[in-house]
């Protein structure tokens, strides 16, 4: 809550305005049962045409100059709220475009854009109403018990006696209805979730002739919902009319003391109608809690998720900065360990090979080995725990990273695109890029057919993630992306993995002409045979080192695989 | 001082939508209602508490109100303690009957969402495999969710709201008329103002909200784009123009919503107001009816209570509406899948079969998913028991088909299908599918234990069984290296293990339902080598003695199988063994040499 807070200061003036402006309606609100009071004593019992016309003349008054205050109170509060969403929303995106791929991993990434996107628009409304109600319903009740003293102090202490009672008791239950919905959120998930497996394995499930099992784990899930809804449902709509209830004899209570005093004389008849009035709108502002109660949990909640993005700690401070080279491609491992922080486990264990500029590296192991962990280290995404990485000669962490990373291309596994043209695409690799070195790129990535094919050729429109483009066709793009800024170290994470045999394989044959230093990892051996050098990781581990008839020679593991792979070929030879 | 029911005053105020398109709004809520009325006791107790606390609101101010004429006309006390003991019971009963109509309602509201989930649930496993086909899983969870608990949150409160509102309404209305109508055409001076009031806010609203929802729409957009595309931004170190563009569609969506909130803003403002205002005319021009004599003091009290009683619902009603009108829109959905027709039906004298033996055989069977666009033709081959076929062929030639047919997830349009000599049609569904096993390539698993998702071959299989599955399918030791062992919880998208281990596991799951005749989706993704190979040998283990068929990538199984039928475009261009075939030097060679030259 705090943090958001601090946002509206920024707004501090509207603010002070939008609640001086409520303050108002306020007290407008709080002086109309007592004006009430005197137009009927003075009045109606006094017969004194005068005063009622001068009294409601001002009731009159007030009634607009509330209204009055209402709407402008309307353009200050949404000033506050939307500009503090605005900051909040500038901040947030600031922060995570800032993150480390650490601190980025840390979140999930949908939880993310929900915390920018949901979140923020309910502390939106939370402000608003903050600015406009919030504070209205507990002052009212204060300012109405302190006017109703002053109408008629007798009169007003059963209110006072019975009011604050009644509030703890709905703060009480209201508080268990919250904590009983929470119960329910998590039921409901339990069955959206069962929906959501049936819908998807609708097949499997079919198969396996499990309808009737099914329909089963849904009703354990159904019925517990059902149940947890009813209790929560009936307490907070059952605390209400209790109040209600107990409210109301209360001013039983008030106008039978009030006959009893405007017999002896004490108590007026606009007096006992004063304090009545202020009983019931004290009662109506009761109504308004559970709602109140409602936004502001929720406001709450999202404020601590906000605040948990804002505040994440910078993790180490890794020095950006450095010395900003141009990068001849030489690379070098020395004794490299690394585990992702906060995980108990190397995935990268005493690592060692240097690589000349120029040459390409195949980097082959199973699922879990260490391939990508490694690819990562190079652009400084993750920093080594122990050893040092060296480019050039020099340790990476000297290297400016802004530099550095303009050397290196780097073709992740998973092709995401922007939404914008094809062009636009390619040129994030470079901006300065004219449209023939566009156009190179994609040559060059084997996609450039593909585009002209397009009606609106290079000014086609992807759609977000590109997904009017198959998986092939999207990493090609990736790859033309990469390869536009002329790297001097590329590397390629598994990601010709969607091309057709034939295109990879010219794909790769392109890749050899190029000057840069190339890292390619691949599931199989064929992609990476021609490589200078290729890396065989086990568990985190290298475990062989040097070309492809080295390997042969010398690597049983490596000879295990190739056998696996290429078996099949050999198999085919002797059948024809 | 009497006070309708409802909680949340100002929770549906504001955003004045467009109300959503119905098209049989009878013929819904009929259905709802006929929902609802598996419970007619409680329902119509409700109802009757309705009725009771809607004319116990409308007698308590009036009792209010005679009171206080007492009070100042200083009667008896005696008398007086009876009106207040009177009053004071009106106010018992009232909330009384209150918290039974809630307790009652709330219980047959979820009762009835209980079981249109269940129904709707039920639907989903009802209809044929063509029916998801069509529609998209975000659209059918939406129905189930979204649609669901909006109707769900308005039988809560709707209908309890809706005909206390109406019947206040009327009720307020009837009684200010007999107690003053002088008194009463002040009140109604404001319904023309809050009439024109909303009308006017809402007809700005309309244009800003829209505004608002374009520029947010493009925001979001925006921040879902580049937060999933968060590595490659900081690869391309594009963090600043990033920013910069973000910074013009937050702008931009700020300012429309300052608009659209200003303007919803003055709708409870436009309310107190009109509060206020009737407030002061009562109380004013009342004053002055009472100076003439023509109303007393007491009646004042009451009008002041009633005209809040009156613009209350008037305002519940008006933000009832769309809530309401969007709760049955989702209802209709709802009822729209519940109408799509299920699988057909088994034809009548169907033969369950227990054991089959495996003997398939397709005579001249034709498919199509769509009239005029033909899946498979005339498809014709032989399978004896225990054989392997596998079926190979490009994207859309028609593989998954085939075995959608044998499934019978569809019937055939033309020939027919025979498994051990009987045709397909007069054996039950359910019956063949017990004898049916199948691995898909996407290696469904559930959100739940290891054991439970293996055991989901067969339910009755004990701890001791689910193991040796497990074992045969080469998924026992990595299943045992989890810290949790075969207790381990796995999430629906498979995190927490490998996509091969996933596979594994669904191999073992087909192990375990030991069925006659198997169907295997072969996975197309990369699979690391070691994986690859136990899942090699396990697949074998499971097609051992088995009718198999195999819509096959890897280069082993197709080898291996005592059959290769090789489609295109729906038909069978090659059929053999892969040395006939290889032979034969026709699409399959060209298919091979294409796969090889890849792997």
């Amino acid at each position: 809550m705090k943090t958001v807070l601090r946002y509206v200061l920024t707004y501090k003036k509207s603010a002070i305005i939008a609640l001086l402006l409520m303050g108002v309606e306020l007290t407008v609100e709080l002086l109309q049962p007592m004006l009430m009071g005197i137009i009927i004593d003075q009045g109606v019992v006094e017969q004194d045409m005068e005063a009622i016309m001068v009294w409601g003349g001002l009731l009159l008054f007030l009634s607009l100059l509330a209204f009055a205050s209402g709407i402008t109170n309307s353009f200050f509060a949404a000033n506050v709220s939307q500009g503090v969403g605005h900051d909040v929303r500038r901040d947030l995106f600031t922060r995570i475009q800032s993150f480390t791929a650490d601190q980025f991993q840390r979140f999930a990434t949908s939880s993310l854009i929900t915390r920018m996107t949901n979140d923020v628009t309910q502390v939106q409304s939370f402000l608003f109403m903050a600015m406009r109600i919030m504070l209205r319903a507990p002052l009212f009740i204060i300012g109405g018990l302190i006017l109703a003293f002053t109408v008629h102090a007798g009169l007003a202490s059963i209110l006072l006696l019975a009011v604050p009672f009644l509030f703890l008791f709905m703060l009480w239950m209201m508080g268990k209805g919250v904590r009983l919905f929470r119960l329910v959120q998590n039921r409901l998930d339990a069955v959206n979730r069962v929906i959501r497996e049936n819908l998807v394995n609708m097949r499997l499930i079919k198969a396996f002739d499990r309808g009737e099992y099914e329909q089963h784990r849904f009703d354990d899930v159904n019925r517990p919902l059902m149940d947890e809804n009813k209790k929560a449902l009936r307490l907070l709509e059952l605390t209400m009319p209790a109040v209600m209830l107990a409210m109301n004899i209360v001013l039983v209570v008030v106008l039978w003391y009030g006959a009893a005093d405007l017999r002896v004389g004490g108590a007026q008849a606009g007096q006992v109608v004063a304090v009545l009035n202020y009983g019931t709108r004290i009662m109506f502002s009761f109504s308004t809690f559970s709602f109140l109660l409602m936004v502001f949990s929720r406001g709450r909640a999202s404020t601590t998720r906000i605040a948990e993005v804002l505040h994440k700690d910078a993790g180490e401070e890794v020095n950006t900065k450095g010395e900003a080279n141009t990068i001849n491609g030489d690379v070098s491992f020395e004794d490299v360990s690394f585990r992702y922080p906060g995980m108990d486990v190397d995935v990268i264990k005493h690592l060692t090979f240097s690589v000349r500029a120029g040459e390409t590296i195949g980097i082959l192991g199973e699922t879990g080995s260490g391939k990508t962990s490694l690819l990562q280290l190079l652009p400084r995404l993750y920093s080594p725990t122990k050893g040092q990485i060296c480019i050039d000669q020099k340790d990476i962490h000297t290297h400016d990273v802004q530099s550095l990373r303009r050397e290196i291309g780097f073709v992740t596994q998973e092709a995401h695109l922007f939404s914008g043209t094809i062009a636009d695409n390619i040129k994030w690799g470079d901006e300065q890029a004219g449209m023939e070195q566009v156009k190179q790129a994609a040559k060059d990535a084997h996609i450039h057919d593909f585009i002209m094919s397009l009606p609106s050729q290079y000014e086609t429109h992807l759609g977000q993630k590109g997904v009017n483009l198959s998986g092939g066709q999207k990493q090609r793009l990736s790859l033309a992306r990469a390869m536009i800024k002329r790297p001097a170290i590329l590397m390629l994470d598994d990601s010709t993995s969607a091309l057709d045999a034939q295109t990879e394989a010219s794909v790769l044959q392109t890749l050899e002409h190029l000057s840069c230093t190339t890292f390619i990892v691949a599931q199989k051996i064929s992609s990476v045979q021609a490589a200078d050098q290729i890396l065989l990781l086990q568990d985190g581990e290298l475990i062989a080192k040097g070309e492809h008839s080295e390997l042969m020679k010398d690597s049983e593991a490596y000879k295990n695989i190739f056998q696996s792979q290429v078996q099949r070929e050999e198999v085919l030879d002797e059948s024809i | 001082m009497s006070q309708s029911n409802r909680s949340h005053p100002h929770q549906r105020r504001g955003i004045p939508t467009k109300p959503p398109k119905i098209e049989h709004m009878k013929r819904t809520l009929i259905r709802i209602w006929r929902y609802m009325m598996v419970e007619k006791g409680r329902i119509t107790l409700v109802l009757a508490m309705v009725l009771i606390s809607s004319i116990l609101s409308l007698l308590g101010p009036y009792l209010l109100g005679v009171t206080v004429d007492k009070i100042i006309a200083k009667v008896e006390v005696s008398t007086l303690v009876w009106m207040l003991v009177l009053l004071a019971c009106v106010y018992v009963f009232q909330y009384g009957a209150v918290l039974l109509q809630q307790f009652f309602m709330i219980g047959v509201a979820q009762n009835t969402i209980y079981t249109m989930r269940n129904d709707l649930f039920e639907h989903f496993h009802k209809m044929g495999m063509s029916f998801f086909q069509t529609k998209q899983h975000g659209e059918l969870m939406s129905r189930a969710t979204n649609d669901m608990e909006n109707i769900s949150r308005t039988l809560n409160s709707s209908v309890i709201q809706f005909s206390t509102s109406i019947l206040t309404l009327i009720g307020t209305l009837g009684m200010m008329i007999w107690l003053s109508p002088l008194l009463t055409i002040v009140t109604l001076v404001i319904v023309p103002i809050l009439f024109y009031g909303m009308k006017w806010i809402t007809s700005r609203t309309g244009v800003y909200f829209k505004e608002q929802q374009r520029h947010l729409g493009d925001m979001n957009g925006y921040i879902e784009e580049s937060l999933t595309g968060h590595h490659i931004i900081t690869l391309y170190s594009r963090e600043a123009q990033v920013m910069e563009q973000f910074k013009h569609k937050n702008e931009a969506y700020r300012n429309a919503s300052y608009w659209a909130q200003t303007y919803t803003g003055f709708i409870p403002k436009l309310l107190n107001l009109l509060n206020n205002l009737s407030f002061a005319l009562i109380v004013g021009l009342g004053g002055l009816f009472a100076l003439n004599g023509w109303i007393s003091i007491g009646v004042i009290v009451t009008f002041t209570t009633y005209s809040r009683q009156f613009t209350r619902p008037l305002n519940d009603l008006a933000n009832q509406f769309n809530v309401i009108l969007s709760a049955v829109a989702g209802a209709e959905r709802v009822f729209h899948i519940m109408d799509e027709p299920s699988e057909t039906e088994d034809e009548k004298d169907v033969e369950h079969v227990t054991a089959i033996e495996g003997k398939v055989q397709f005579r001249n069977v034709s498919f199509a998913y769509e009239k005029e666009q033909p899946t498979l033709e005339n498809i014709h081959f032989d399978v004896k028991p225990g054989e392997t076929v596998a079926l190979v062929g490009p994207t859309g030639a028609g593989k998954t088909t085939i075995i959608s047919l044998l499934s019978r997830f569809y019937t055939p349009n033309e020939g027919e299908i025979y498994v051990d000599g009987k045709s397909l049609s007069s054996i039950s569904r359910k019956s063949l599918r017990n004898n049916l096993g199948m691995v898909l390539q996407d290696s469904f698993l559930f959100e739940a234990t290891i054991r439970e998702n293996i055991r989901y071959g067969r339910l009755d299989a004990t701890d001791e069984e689910v193991m040796e599955a497990a074992k045969k399918a080469n998924a026992h030791r990595f299943i045992e290296s989890l810290p949790e062992g075969y207790e381990t919880m796995l999430q629906s998208d498979g995190q927490r293990i490998s996509h091969g281990q996933r596979q594994l596991l669904s191999i073992a799951r087909a192990m375990l339902a030991d069925p006659q005749l198997l169907i295997l989706d072969e996975a197309t993704s990369s699979i690391d080598t070691i994986t690859e190979v136990k899942i090699n040998e396990a697949l074998s283990t499971l097609m051992e003695g088995r009718t198999s068929f195999v819509i096959a990538h890897r280069l082993n199984t197709i080898q291996n199988a005592d059959q290769i039928i090789v489609l295109d475009e729906g038909k069978i261009v090659e059929k053999g063994t892969h040395g006939t075939l290889l032979r034969q030097n026709g699409m399959y060679a060209s298919f091979m040499q294409q796969q090889l030259s890849k792997a």
